[in-house]
């Protein structure tokens, strides 16, 4: 089991190589240079060449591709993540204001997608092809067809400019400093958040436990005289619940990315907001520490999937040996 | 005489709901079962015995469901009576029989073990469902247990899981899991069948020694006729949903009186048949269960069906003291000697 561990986490590394290079890459072939989108056009305009020429060089624009790049990647082994081109502050420094916000987000999220989500596919499961099932289905669909972003803007509109009972967006309330001040800036985004994820995920746990369901071994667990309930969860959910974690572990990349969508909308100051402003505004090194990180992230969560598939399925754990 | 039941089924009905028809699954099943002694259910595939044992634990899918009936259930010889079919199908009652009172065991122990727990654990869980006892206790009991059941190195495979064990093996361990309460009655729906022929043999003579060691009841339900005769004391025979001959295994064997019962022990391959000769089968095949009949179910492939056999059901026949035929040419007088 060891060695299977081994080779995965091995294999992270040209991954995480390879995807900073794209990263990199990429962002290269934007137009103009850190030098020029660094300068306002106005300033640049009376600018001589020499002298753009010449702040190229002190930069190392002028190095060829490769060479940038290895310094980049070089920089951010030693933990120079680069400044930002609008701002001038070390990338590190606001990603570690932002990480926070979006990390809370992200739980609050996740925390309610997956108890709704888990509790709704078991109710879902159990009572298969009733009205409480069809009508459960019929919101599922809906939950998972209409983009997150429309439910943000609608519950902006109901909740907060209708009804007044919340704030259209923002982290902190200056006014109220106290937690349940902060709860309510939270209700929202993580709300419009769970939405999408609280759907698919009844879908997958209620096909996961049907699956399970007609299973011998749940015939042998109830021949035992145990209770429904105990059934259902030690039986049926911890064999049908692969697939239900593997989606919930690609959902993890969340934590650390942010959702660019939903911080957008209602104006919240996590990493999906800061990358969106780092693209429109062409702060390149920022956009590309973000998207490094989001891979980075992604790729460690398949490696987690990896670990809790074995734990789950003892015959992956003692299959390699 | 009266003779002393453990189990008592009477009229069961047990109906399946598939799409908007209804299958007719048991049909009136009247069944005894004596206490310590061994019953074998045969019939071919589809002809109830399996519902009949689900029934007794209302362990049916959800589909199904029991009509009409009356399960008895004796557990102490002269004690009190449960009625099983009066209890809901999730109810406390029912739950602290199961796996303790009555256990039972399935086919294709492949797929009835479940694969993410150790074999230990899932012995242990309906043991302590059932008993207060605490988990170093219950392994000790559980490894020796496994040792009393043939299992090679019962203390280390007690952490193993299902897919480490072979289809023999594992089939030992589901006998550990009905057998750890000490249950008064184990109902066996075809337990050899997914198994190779050698191993079948090793499992019949363990249930049958455990039966002599506690005293349990054993009910057999196959299509083996051979499994039948080597380890059973008393055989019913089912047909479409109901039992058409009971008797002993040495009444049903060597004086079968239903004309089903004869055609089943024809069917049954011989060593010393010659090989000219065609081996008999029964011609037509079992009627689909959702039709409703008015009259003997067997009499449309019946070799000595008369035209009393398409007026109204047969009665039960006791032609023999404990022999009960289901047959219109009894009530006749029709009896064969052999």
């Amino acid at each position: 089991m060891f060695k299977y561990f081994l080779k995965r986490l091995l294999v992270l590394i040209p991954k995480l190589l390879l995807i900073s290079a794209a990263v990199f890459f990429a962002m290269e072939l934007m137009p103009g240079d850190a030098v020029t989108r660094s300068i306002d056009p106005e300033l640049l305009a009376t600018l001589q060449p020499e002298q753009i020429e010449a702040l190229k060089e002190a930069k190392g624009l002028n190095n060829p591709a490769y060479i940038r790049y290895f310094s980049w990647l070089a920089g951010i082994f030693q933990g120079d993540f680069g400044y930002s081109l609008t701002s001038g502050t070390s990338i590190a420094k606001l990603i570690a204001v932002r990480l926070p916000a979006t990390l809370e987000l992200a739980v609050f999220g996740l925390l309610i997608s997956t108890v709704f989500g888990i509790l709704l596919g078991f109710v879902t499961a159990i009572h298969k092809n009733t009205p409480l099932d069809y009508s459960c289905t019929v919101l599922g669909m809906v939950g998972i067809s209409i983009p997150e972003f429309f439910f943000g803007m609608l519950f902006i509109l109901l909740f907060a400019i209708q009804l007044q009972w919340l704030p259209t967006g923002g982290r902190f309330d200056l006014e109220n400093p106290t937690f349940w001040g902060h709860m309510k800036h939270m209700l929202l985004p993580s709300v419009s958040l769970a939405i999408t994820l609280i759907a698919t995920l009844m879908r997958y746990t209620r096909s996961c436990m049907l699956d399970v369901m007609g299973k011998d071994y749940i015939k042998t667990a109830r021949a035992k005289g145990l209770r429904e309930n105990t059934v259902y969860i030690r039986h049926c959910f911890r064999n049908g619940c692969a697939p239900v974690m593997i989606l919930l572990i690609g959902r993890l990349s969340m934590l650390i990315a942010g959702t660019t969508i939903i911080e957008t909308i209602y104006n919240y100051p996590g990493m999906g907001s800061m990358f969106l402003g780092a693209v429109s505004s062409s702060d390149t090194p920022v956009a590309m520490m973000v998207l490094l990180l989001t891979s980075a992230t992604t790729l460690v969560c398949t490696f987690l999937a990896d670990i809790v598939i074995a734990v789950l399925d003892p015959r992956i754990r003692f299959g390699e040996e | 005489m009266n003779k002393d039941y453990i189990l008592e089924i009477e009229n069961l009905v047990t109906e399946f709901t598939v799409g908007k028809r209804i299958v007719h699954a048991v049909n009136g099943v009247n069944l005894k079962v004596e206490r310590s002694k061994t019953l074998g259910i045969v019939g071919e595939s589809g002809c109830g015995k399996s519902v009949t044992a689900h029934s007794v634990l209302q362990l049916l899918p959800p589909n199904g469901r029991i009509v009409s009936g009356e399960i008895r259930f004796t557990p102490e010889s002269g004690g009190e009576t449960q009625v099983l079919s009066a209890y809901k199908k999730t109810s406390e009652k029912m739950r602290s029989i199961r796996g303790k009172d009555i256990s039972m065991i399935f086919q294709d122990p492949m797929t009835s073990l479940n694969p993410a727990y150790t074999i230990g654990n899932q012995i242990m869980e309906n043991l302590r469902n059932h008993e207060k006892i605490s988990r170093a206790d219950a392994k000790e009991r559980i490894i020796k247990l496994l040792e009393e059941l043939g299992i090679p190195a019962a203390a280390q495979r007690f952490n193993e899981y299902p897919h480490q064990f072979s289809g023999g093996m594992k089939q030992r361990v589901m006998i550990a899991i009905a057998l750890v309460c000490n249950p008064n009655i184990l109902i066996a729906d075809e337990p050899t069948t997914a198994l190779d022929v050698t191993i079948q043999a090793q499992i019949l003579s363990l249930m049958k020694e455990i039966q002599k060691k506690h005293g349990t009841t054993l009910m057999l339900i196959t299509h083996n006729m051979g499994i039948v005769a080597e380890v059973c004391d008393n055989v019913a025979v089912m047909y479409m949903g109901r039992v058409v001959e009971f008797g002993t295994v040495e009444q049903i064997f060597e004086n079968p009186q239903h004309p089903y019962t004869k055609a089943l022990m024809q069917s049954v391959p011989q060593l010393d048949l010659s090989r000219d000769v065609e081996l008999a089968s029964i011609p037509g095949s079992t009627p689909d269960a959702s039709i409703h009949f008015d009259h003997c179910e067997f009499a449309p492939r019946c070799a000595r069906a008369c035209a009393r056999c398409m007026e109204g059901f047969p009665e039960d026949m006791e032609v023999e003291p404990g022999h009960i035929v289901r047959c219109k040419l009894m009530e006749e007088g029709n009896v064969d000697e052999l």
